[in-house]
């Protein structure tokens, strides 16, 4: 009896202190929110002036009339469906590559300098070989972030086929498995994890250079916005579009992608959940 | 485990000839390396093949040798290189100090107070979420043309890398040891000096290292769409002047600086700096992964 109310104690406080940290947590958050927007509603009122850098007001105003008039929608799915697309091209390549190096020292050999290279590489760079390979149009950006994604992915597949139980491998041939077997039943199982966490890394990346991508050449999305806006010497607008790409990238980060992860990852079992 | 290294001695025992010597040549990790970069440069003049657009590698590495020696262009352009060059590097390390500093403080304050943490976390998510281009776009607009945009944009782009690594490595130190000296009284700069700065140093590296990449990226944005002078703006002159290998043959130049600085400097820095340390690391793989999750 003792002992149970002991254990109920103990299990109320923990929850008090968690709602105490969760308070705390939400409290700062909900500051720090207002203090940028309150830091930035003094500079611009006292600072540089309204025409400079808008007040937030204006730019909320204009962010509204643009979600309204379509135009959001509009692009933000232009822009979503060419890192799909990207993505696509970077897993159906990456994966196999990513393969080859962990199965191989030969291919190992032969795709380092390559990955290594395209891991480092600046975005200008996929941007200026979008263009100048297919010109102003829809396949540029597509490219860029297939050449982005592709060597997370492929690292990564890289890591899990090394790290791949090797007496499950042995297992399956003692046991006379054929190779597809264990292609299918254990190497493909074992990778799918890590070319999601792949593509997890390259995401926020990916999004960048596509952005990037579009500022140089194309006729429709975020980033052809945002440069039409430039281009129009528009404060407001550059800020609009860039707070909406912003609110966007964080409700991407936090409600899609990390809610896939757990759910890819969930076979894993705790010790691994609890670091996402 | 791979079938090469079980094909290779069988192969040695038939015929030891200059066969088996070329292969062995081809299969090791040199030869895997060279066939690559051949490959690349094959599929690059299949490009230039197929889409004329495209300038080839011949053309390309001759423009770059041409502007590098300051040689004729043809017509009346002569190369210029290391002038610009000189420029966008002072750039570059200017904003990119300020970054290390501000990133560094940021990123102490972030680490060791839950408050600030709060605070400043979804802030510093936004700014690294935000792509490069919008702060060159904002800076052209705010400062207009002239050193102050490549800077600052060196600087926003790369602070926050730093901030977020060396704000990782102050939450991994043990509580035991903040306790501890807080029990013996250590005032807050030899806590700073002795405890904080040595546990950080690795996470500061990564962090400089990412910020590197990016500030890179970012002072040639500002560069490409307000300056007057160098490497960014003269691709963009390169671009303007609709001459493609020029354009391409910068990208390459630009490439090839971050793989040296990168391979040359910091894998030499990080060495002699963690001497101390047992080999770690060792997997390419592994470090490459611990630098593509900042």
């Amino acid at each position: 009896m003792a002992q149970a109310t002991l254990a109920e104690r103990q299990a109320k406080q923990v929850s008090q202190y968690a709602a105490r940290k969760r308070w705390q947590r939400t409290g700062g958050l909900i500051l720090g929110w207002v203090g940028f927007i309150g830091i930035w509603y003094l500079i611009s009122e006292f600072v540089v002036g309204p025409y400079l850098l808008p007040s937030p007001l204006a730019v909320g105003t204009h962010m509204w009339e643009i979600i309204q008039d379509g135009q959001f929608i509009r692009h933000f799915w232009s822009s979503i469906l060419k890192v799909f697309a990207g993505f696509g091209i970077g897993l159906l390549i990456g994966t196999p590559v990513g393969y080859f190096m962990g199965r191989s020292k030969y291919w190992k050999a032969f795709f380092h300098d390559p990955v290594m290279v395209a891991g480092s590489a600046p975005g200008i760079t996929y941007a200026v070989m979008a263009l100048v390979i297919f010109g102003i149009s829809v396949d540029g950006p597509i490219l860029a972030v297939a050449l982005v994604s592709m060597p997370y992915i492929a690292i990564n597949v890289a890591e899990g086929i090394e790290g791949a139980d090797q007496k499950l491998i042995d297992m399956s041939r003692a046991f006379r498995r054929s190779e597809r077997d264990i292609l299918r039943h254990v190497l493909i199982p074992s990778i799918m994890p890590f070319a999601v966490a792949g593509v997890r890394l390259s995401f926020a990346y990916a999004w960048k250079v596509e952005q990037l991508t579009e500022v140089f050449g194309s006729s429709s999305g975020v980033g052809f916005k945002i440069r039409q806006e430039f281009e129009d010497f528009s404060y407001t607008g550059v800020l609009a579009w860039v707070l909406l790409f912003i609110i966007f990238m964080l409700l991407l980060e936090r409600f899609v992608l990390v809610r896939l992860e757990r759910r890819l990852f969930r076979w894993r079992g705790q010790e691994e959940g609890e670091k996402t | 485990m791979s079938s090469l290294n079980a094909s290779q001695p069988a192969l040695g025992e038939v015929q030891p000839g200059i066969f088996s010597t070329l292969q062995r040549a081809l299969t090791s990790g040199w030869g895997a390396r060279i066939s690559a970069y051949i490959l690349f440069l094959l599929i690059w003049q299949a490009l230039t093949w197929t889409i004329p657009r495209v300038p080839g590698p011949v053309p390309v590495f001759v423009f770059i040798w041409t502007e590098m020696t300051g040689g004729p262009h043809g017509g009346v352009l002569r190369g210029q290189f290391w002038g610009h060059f000189l420029i966008t590097l002072q750039r570059f390390s200017f904003g990119l100090v300020i970054a290390i500093v501000t990133g560094t403080i940021l990123g102490i304050l972030i680490g060791s107070l839950p408050f600030a943490r709060a605070l400043l976390n979804d802030t510093l998510l936004v700014f690294l979420a935000l792509p490069a281009i919008i702060w060159a776009f904002l800076t052209v607009m705010w400062f207009g043309i002239g050193d102050k945009a490549p800077i600052y944009t060196t600087f926003l782009t790369a602070a926050p890398f730093v901030a977020v690594n060396v704000a990782q490595g102050v939450r991994a130190i043990t509580p035991d040891l903040h306790r501890m000296s807080a029990a013996f009284g250590v005032p807050l700069t030899k806590r700073i000096r002795y405890l904080i700065l040595p546990a950080v140093m690795g996470y500061l590296f990564a962090g400089i290292r990412f910020a590197v990449i990016t500030g890179w990226n970012g002072v040639l944005l500002a560069e490409f769409f307000g300056s007057a002078e160098g490497v960014g703006w003269r691709t963009r002159f390169w671009y303007d002047a609709n001459r493609y290998r020029g354009f391409v043959g910068w990208i390459i130049v630009f490439i090839i600086f971050i793989i040296l600085l990168d391979r040359l400097v910091f894998t030499r820095i990080q060495r002699r700096v963690f001497r101390w340390r047992d080999a770690q690391g060792e997997s390419e793989i592994a470090e490459f992964a611990a630098a593509s999750t900042q």
